[in-house]
């Protein structure tokens, strides 16, 4: 049985809202996206909706050794286990709650088969003027086996106020479960607001995510995703800059290897002037993985003085290993500064030797090349926590001890 | 300490060197001088084992041992350095990592345990001290933005730190100030031991009044065509090549 006929005889049993009802009916009658769909022309989601999954949990109690072997160790966390919010920390100036259904502005359907089906979620309010010194850590993990789940999530941060957060999905067992992950933020008048993806999932792992963030002016907002594991992953993050002065930051790493993908798309909606978006992925690909990139800016009429840039920069490392990458930009304003470029390369033959002529075992140098190349967008995340699991995480990957302590 | 004899290299079909033969011994400093395309940067890259080069015939012994079955990291393990006439920038790699992965490297072929952090910055800062280098280079990325001078003082920095049995410097003057020279030149000598040797390959007699070789060799065509004492180099600062060249051209 496909996924779509899974959802089928799901939805027939389904008590929900009229209102919910129609989108889910409308998904069924229109199926998953194929490759034929302009936004899903790279990444096939044919071999991971052909199977048949678990859409209701029957979860097992998580104990708190599980939590902590994934935990980044802060004190804030949040944590869920199959859906249920098991835990919430108390935060002076932030409320916590489950999932609320929230109207979103996002049409697509992956994102409508969200609304639909969603159960589960947070919905966090940071207060005005509060500031939340230490990151707030989200953990999803999931003990059913072959699950399909859905996550709805909202923040609102009021104006003045600064939070950072750490979020993490993790299958517990190594079967091949899906999660529709969906994430609303709202950031106030000057607010900052940091957001990190640790994205290391099981090899089997299915993960589609979708990000909105919508800020108003003077506000500063960063998502930085990392991608480790998983056997697909796809990433929609989307920003709309409604007041000036906004400033929109995108980090991204993916270390690949095997059979895996991922899939960034990006979206910058300028809506207003004087403001500006940083955009900087880097991909490295290993065996035969294959890695997609879609990077889109739009600057509307009235958004003048514009200062966008974006650049995504990819390692082949392996001979069947394979990226796309497409920058699209829509400049509707006279006067801005947009800049994009992407590089696809190998590692400098000549810097190989020079670090090898210096004693540098050729494995090891490799290793230091493409961490210096990754290390660029490791650099521009401010929680240390994040850093240091990012660093681990790649030499990890690339089968080297490297110790940058120093 | 390094024994060459008859060596033919060159890139692709492209033959540079035609038969070198030379000997280095401990304690000796050694100059190479010639004309530009003689071959001088060749000869130190087979030696560092440029996997560009293909070695065509005859060998190198390097303290007893067959130097040209060894990859570049084994030879640096066994004491062989390379000062890059064109040193590479390496972003995202600070110097004190890039040198610290590179005595735990060697050390790892040696069967050492990594060298404890804080003796290993002591050593830094001596060696810093040496080489008349600021504060803060440290955190600098791998050569990255550096001037030329810096460049080349990074490159004898190294050769500090790694302590190499055979230092070859490739150029080491090119791109130096009259100030840098000096400096470069006073922190190889003060490197110098019974126990070391150095190779020295320059264009120009001016390195040599501050490194003093026993002795100067002339590469010519792929070949060694003169060799002597400090002397020669003062001759060829003063009369050219084209004395020695031209019997070279006519034999």
């Amino acid at each position: 049985m496909s996924l779509i006929e899974n959802l089928k005889s799901y939805s027939d049993k389904l008590e929900v809202t009229a209102e919910r009802k129609e989108i889910l009916n409308s998904f069924l009658t229109h199926g998953f996206p194929t490759t034929k769909d302009e936004e899903w022309k790279y990444t096939s989601l044919k071999k991971i909706v052909s199977n048949e999954y678990a859409i209701e949990n029957t979860g097992e109690i998580i104990d708190s050794s599980t939590i902590e072997k994934y935990s980044l160790g802060f004190d804030n966390k949040i944590i869920f286990s199959d859906g249920k919010l098991i835990n919430t920390p108390e935060i002076k100036g932030v409320s916590i709650s489950s999932f609320s259904n929230f109207e979103s502005a996002t049409t697509d359907s992956i994102s409508q088969l969200n609304k639909a089906l969603a159960q589960n979620g947070f919905t966090i309010t940071v207060n005005k003027n509060t500031v939340v010194e230490n990151p707030i850590e989200i953990l999803f993990f999931a003990t059913t086996k072959d699950n399909f789940s859905q996550y709805r999530n909202l923040i609102s941060v009021g104006d003045n106020a600064e939070v950072k957060f750490v979020e993490r999905i993790q299958n517990l067992n190594d079967s091949a479960s899906m999660v529709n992950h969906f994430t609303q933020i709202h950031c106030d008048k000057n607010t900052k607001v940091e957001y990190n993806k640790i994205q290391n999932n099981t090899a089997e792992s299915r993960l589609i995510d979708t990000v909105n963030v919508y800020q108003e002016q003077d506000s500063t907002c960063a998502i930085n995703t990392l991608i480790f594991g998983g056997s697909f992953t796809r990433n929609n993050l989307n920003f709309e800059q409604n007041g000036s002065n906004c400033e929109s930051n995108m980090n991204g790493i993916s270390i690949l290897d095997d059979n895996q993908l991922a899939d960034n798309h990006t979206f910058v909606d300028h809506k207003s002037a004087h403001c500006g978006s940083n955009e900087m992925y880097k991909g490295v690909y290993l065996g035969r993985s294959k890695g997609v990139f879609n990077g889109k800016i739009m600057v509307r009429p009235d958004a003048q003085k514009i200062d966008a840039f974006q650049s995504n920069n990819n390692l082949l490392l392996s001979e069947n290993s394979t990226i796309d990458s497409k920058p699209q930009l829509e400049i509707y304003a006279d006067d801005v500064k947009c800049s994009h470029g992407c590089t696809i390369g190998q590692l400098d033959e000549k810097a190989l030797f020079y670090m090898r002529s210096r004693g540098i075992g050729l494995e090891e140098a490799k290793a230091v090349l493409t961490y210096a190349f990754a290390s660029e967008a490791i650099e521009n995340i401010s929680v240390e926590e994040v850093k240091l699991l990012a660093q681990k995480l790649l030499s990890q990957k690339l089968n080297v001890d490297l110790d940058f302590s120093l | 300490m390094l024994q060459i004899k008859n060596l033919k290299a060159g890139i692709e079909d492209n033959q540079i060197l035609k038969g070198i033969n030379l000997e280095v011994k401990a304690g000796e400093v050694h100059a190479i001088m010639g004309p530009n395309g003689s071959g001088k940067s060749t000869l130190s890259a087979v030696i560092a084992g440029n996997e560009d080069y293909e070695v065509e015939g005859g060998n190198i012994t390097f303290n007893g041992e067959d130097l040209l079955e060894l990859n570049p990291e084994e030879r640096a393990h066994n004491g062989v350095f390379l000062s890059f006439q064109y040193p590479v920038e390496i972003p995202g790699i600070s110097v004190s990592n890039f040198i610290k992965t590179s005595i735990s490297e060697k050390r790892k072929a040696q069967g050492l345990d990594p060298i404890p952090t804080k003796d290993l910055l002591k050593m830094m800062r001596e060696k810093m001290e040496l080489l008349n280098i600021k504060k803060g280079y440290l955190s600098r990325n791998m050569n990255e933005g550096f001037s030329g001078g810096e460049k080349k003082r990074n490159e004898i920095f190294q050769m500090a730190m790694l302590e190499p049995k055979l230092a070859i410097l490739d150029e080491t003057d090119s791109g130096l100030d009259i100030d840098a020279l000096r400096i470069v030149a006073n922190g190889v000598n003060k490197l110098k031991s019974a126990d070391n040797a150095t190779i020295v390959i320059t264009h120009y007699q001016r390195l040599l009044d501050y490194i003093v070789p026993d002795f100067v060799h002339v590469l010519y065509n792929g070949r060694i065509i003169k060799s002597g004492g400090a002397e020669l180099a003062h001759k060829l600062e003063e009369k050219g090549y084209d004395w020695i060249t031209k019997e070279a051209d006519k034999q």
